[in-house]
């Protein structure tokens, strides 16, 4: 690639050359003024002269893009689409004062229908969130309270010694045979 | 701003357009202008907007504002009853959330005083400004430096030292 282009530039060159040899006389080479292939005004009816451009692949860039649009546009638009309807045809909800005898339910808190929809079929009601988490302290309070009361009780027992625990059960004493030391002379 | 905004706290600035004295006979070119996009664009953008309205009219339906009833405070929960801690510290949440909103509204009140007394901000601004200045000293007190994993205990623990700090200034004072 650059040898062809160092070739073309001493074609040109020697070709200017070899117009003055014939031309001119040998001496005055500098002072010579050459005319150029390239210098008159042409103009054309086409886009001018075809050439053929090398560049680098785009296939590879203009298929990624392709795809990626296609891919984004697939769920995209659909999702536009439904959005931009339930906002245009169904609107949002209006604040109002909650009336009388009336205890709204949990998604009639939210006001855009997407939210609301999501509140009401996919989420638990925040009050059912509060109750499981008051029930799981419950019952890891009693656990507490129940090892805290079996702690002191064992302590207490091993102390003392006077409750069911830490006593090993011995044999009954009736059972015991003093014969053999029942009399001075055994 | 939207309908529903109180005009004694938001009052609109007087007007201050002068009275039209014509001297040419030709047309007023700003008239021509605003006519233009008058009718360009205002009114088809409002028609599209009462049309949507019109939609939105045929099935309302409502929001509200969730009230939560009061609990017994954190001082008012016995030592090891977890669970009136965890009502105390949930109803905490929620007032300190209603606090930063209300912060909030008044730093708006204030941007809102600035906006419309223009360059005369300072010396026209003084009832906003002091409003902002108390709200936000109250707000620092008690929540103040508090951090991210801030808790209703902490909270109580930072008013105790609060007013053990102020029993003392008393006392130091009387002396």
């Amino acid at each position: 690639m650059v040898g062809m282009s160092v070739l073309r530039a001493g074609a040109g060159f020697a070709a200017r050359l070899n117009q003055l040899k014939h031309g001119f006389s040998n001496g005055r080479l500098l002072t010579r003024t050459v005319p150029k292939t390239e210098s008159a005004a042409v103009r054309y009816g086409s886009h001018g002269k075809q050439m053929f451009v090398f560049k680098p692949s785009d296939y590879y860039d203009r298929r990624f893009l392709h795809l990626l649009r296609y891919y984004i546009l697939l769920t995209g638009i659909p999702v536009a689409a439904i959005i931009t309807y339930i906002n245009v045809f169904i609107g949002e909800a209006e604040l109002a004062e909650i009336p009388e005898n009336y205890v709204p339910e949990h998604w009639e808190y939210y006001k855009h229908p997407i939210t609301r929809w999501i509140a009401r079929n996919l989420y638990d009601p925040p009050e059912k969130n509060y109750e499981k988490m008051m029930a799981l302290i419950e019952i890891e309070s009693e656990k507490a309270e129940m090892r805290r009361t079996q702690m002191d009780v064992r302590k207490l027992m091993r102390e003392k010694g006077d409750g069911p625990w830490y006593h090993y059960e011995t044999m009954d004493k009736s059972l015991i045979d003093y014969s053999p030391k029942s009399t001075p002379d055994n | 701003m939207p309908d529903g905004f109180d005009k004694d706290v938001y009052p609109e600035p007087p007007r201050r357009t002068p009275a039209v004295e014509k001297q040419t006979g030709l047309p007023n070119p700003a008239d021509i202008l605003i006519k233009l996009f008058q009718y360009t664009v205002d009114v088809p953008v409002t028609t599209f907007r009462d049309w949507v309205e019109h939609q939105h009219e045929r099935n309302r339906f409502y929001y509200y504002q969730q009230k939560f009833r009061r609990v017994p405070d954190l001082t008012e929960c016995k030592l090891g009853d977890h669970l009136c801690n965890y009502e105390a510290e949930m109803q905490w949440r929620r007032d300190h959330k209603v606090d930063q909103e209300i912060v909030k509204v008044i730093k708006e009140r204030l941007g809102a005083c600035q906006q419309r007394e223009g360059n005369s901000y300072l010396q026209n601004c003084d009832k906003e400004m002091n409003q902002f200045r108390q709200v936000s000293k109250a707000y620092q007190s008690r929540y103040g430096d508090l951090g991210a994993y801030g808790s209703a205990q902490k909270c109580l623990m930072k008013q105790k030292h609060r007013m053990i700090a102020e029993r003392k200034e008393a006392t130091a004072a009387e002396d």
